[in-house]
């Protein structure tokens, strides 16, 4: 029951974009994506959502190869979040996130929808921005939005076992630190509701309190998959980064020079 | 934000109880304008003899034979153009499209002229006949999307600009080319070039309308349900598909619905401006921007203002007639420039 890559790789008119890629996504536990720009993580991320197919190698969502599973199959197991486009006509931030709910021709859970669309609204804090023109928030405050259609597409019904995963595409860029929190938070508690999580982070020492596992990449390909421990370190780092890293034992865990 | 939520509650297969208000306004005024068009024209009608049928015969033929036909088309063509108009703005998620500016109207009404000419006598004149008009409007408009579809790549990224710029070219090409036909077509089947250009829903009868009907009535039957998917689509095409929206597929029935609808609507009524592009901004007005109100609302507003026009088109000049089409692009071209340049204030 996870999100896994076997060797995948991506070609682009000959040129690697990544290279065989094997990672995994436990639903319960956040595995951060980490790297310099350009090392393709974002690449990864639509390869894992069914956006792009790989040219080699295979996804699999709980064991089955991603191309047998239909769309709206997909959609069922996992919510993407990445940098948002403009929306042509003046949606509501409500219509937005109403978006992300899967189950309008299922009549018993439809029963549901009115408590649980509430409740993420309030979680996500959005209350007083329900009503207004979704084009007219700031950068931030879409953000938010999305993530709470997110959260509405990967609503787990009771008795449901399968787990959800959520591809988060730097959700925390745009965030003031208020929200920064309260998103880990959320996200924190969806954990123990059977949901996976990939991230990409640009922040080490976001990373380094929040991942379970993290993945370090450079140009297309892995340079260390582990524990936070056993990526998170001096020597690694600095290599990878080209840049003189330092790795603390109290907190900020990880400085740079 | 319990009020938000609670409205929330009512909310049905065509939207929120606000939403299902204005359609029922919308469809009353639909039926009104209906009821005036059937009983003004130059032979007028009064309303207590529409109703009691207690009217001489020649009453009798007039309406039935002559302004029901007529009313019924003006409603079925603002009804598809309307809609369609609602479902390309959607597609390709941007207000200016519209059948008529990116060519899909020159097509049909290219497709229709042609098969005037070229179609033998002895196919015209069977039962079939009335079956040729249609289909190939239908076939001009297909073969108009068909060629958008290759030049943009499947409507990926080049985005309006170069599907209004193709819509010019395909405007121009067969504005010549039937200005060509009409010439030298010694046919008198073949109407005038005002007919094409600017459109008519004179000169119409029960065994034409009825096969172009049953077209339209179910491409827009077919487009209804796919208000959803069209509400997504606005998220970013990629994001529809994370979403569960097979996009591909969609594109397909909304292309083969569009072009059915607006082909077989031209055939009869030839090339009427701006109609597609107006309705749905004005729905959107009133109502809201969600599809699934919307869808409905462009098909009946659409109908309401088409026999609207036509209405007036029919009375305002008695005994002669002004062509539908001058009516709607007055009203529609200023329009048209506004938006270009609330678009540009936007900086879309």
């Amino acid at each position: 029951m996870t999100i896994k890559s076997e060797s995948m790789s991506l070609e682009i008119d000959g040129g690697e974009i990544v290279n065989d890629i094997n990672i995994e996504v436990f639903p319960g536990k956040v595995l951060a994506l980490i790297g310099p720009n350009g090392a393709g993580k974002s690449t990864i991320l639509k390869i894992l959502s069914g956006d792009i197919k790989p040219t080699s190698g295979v996804v699999k969502y709980n064991d089955i190869n991603i191309s047998n599973i239909p769309f709206f199959d997909r959609a069922h197991i996992r919510g993407v979040m990445s940098q948002s486009q403009t929306i042509a006509f003046d949606f509501s931030v409500l219509e937005i996130i109403e978006m992300g709910w899967l189950h309008s021709d299922h009549d018993y859970y439809t029963s549901f929808y009115p408590d649980v669309l509430k409740q993420i609204i309030e979680d996500c804090e959005l209350q007083h921005l329900a009503d207004r023109k979704f084009n007219t928030l700031s950068g931030g405050e879409q953000k938010r939005v999305h993530f709470a259609r997110v959260l509405l597409q990967l609503w787990i019904p009771e008795g449901d076992i399968h787990p959800r995963f959520m591809l988060l595409d730097e959700p925390l860029a745009n965030l003031d630190i208020y929200y920064e929190l309260k998103m880990l938070e959320i996200i924190k508690k969806h954990l123990s509701k059977n949901i996976g999580v990939l991230l990409i982070l640009h922040d080490l020492n976001t990373a380094s309190k929040f991942a379970d596992n993290i993945v370090l990449m450079k140009n297309g390909t892995i340079v260390k998959n582990g524990s936070t421990v056993e990526v998170l370190t001096e020597s690694i780092l600095s290599e990878t980064y080209e840049t003189k890293i330092k790795v603390n034992d109290t907190s900020p865990k990880i400085t740079y020079l | 934000m319990d009020e938000i939520l609670r409205s929330q509650q009512g909310t049905t297969r065509f939207g929120t109880k606000k939403q299902i208000s204005i359609l029922f306004f919308i469809s009353i005024f639909c039926l009104i304008a209906f009821l005036l068009a059937i009983a003004n024209g130059s032979y007028q009608i009064s309303f207590t003899e529409l109703f009691a049928g207690s009217g001489q015969n020649i009453q009798q033929i007039v309406i039935t034979e002559i302004r029901l036909p007529r009313v019924l088309l003006s409603c079925l063509v603002g009804a598809s153009l309307g809609m369609s108009g609602a479902v390309l703005q959607g597609l390709f998620r941007n207000p200016l499209a519209d059948p008529g500016l990116i060519g899909v109207s020159a097509g049909a009404a290219l497709g229709a002229s042609i098969a005037i000419v070229i179609t033998p006598a002895f196919i015209a004149e069977s039962s079939l006949g009335v079956f040729v008009l249609p289909i190939s409007g239908v076939l001009g408009a297909s073969f108009v999307i068909a060629l958008l579809f290759a030049l943009t790549k499947g409507f990926g990224y080049q985005g309006i600009t170069y599907l209004l710029l193709v819509g010019i070219a395909v405007n121009a090409i067969v504005g010549v080319a039937i200005g060509v036909l009409t010439y030298i077509s010694t046919d008198s089947e073949l109407r005038t070039l005002t007919f094409w250009t600017m459109g008519s829903f004179g000169g119409i009868n029960w065994s034409l309308l009825i096969p172009a009907s049953i077209v339209i009535t179910l491409s827009i039957v077919l487009l209804i349900p796919i208000s959803r998917q069209l509400d997504l689509v606005q998220l970013g095409e990629i994001e529809a598909y994370r979403l569960g929206v097979d996009v591909k597929k969609l594109k397909v029935r909304i292309i083969l619905c569009c072009a059915s609808c607006v082909g077989a609507s031209v055939a009869l009524s030839g090339m009427i401006g701006f109609v597609g592009l107006i309705v749905p901004h004005l729905a959107r007005l009133i109502g809201g921007v969600s599809h699934r109100y919307l869808l409905p609302a462009s098909a009946l507003l659409g109908a309401c203002i088409m026999v609207s026009a036509d209405l007036l088109a029919r009375v305002i000049i008695q005994p002669a007639e002004l062509p539908i089409g001058l009516i709607t692009s007055a009203i529609g071209s200023p329009f048209f420039l506004w938006l270009i340049f609330k678009m540009k204030k936007n900086d879309y």
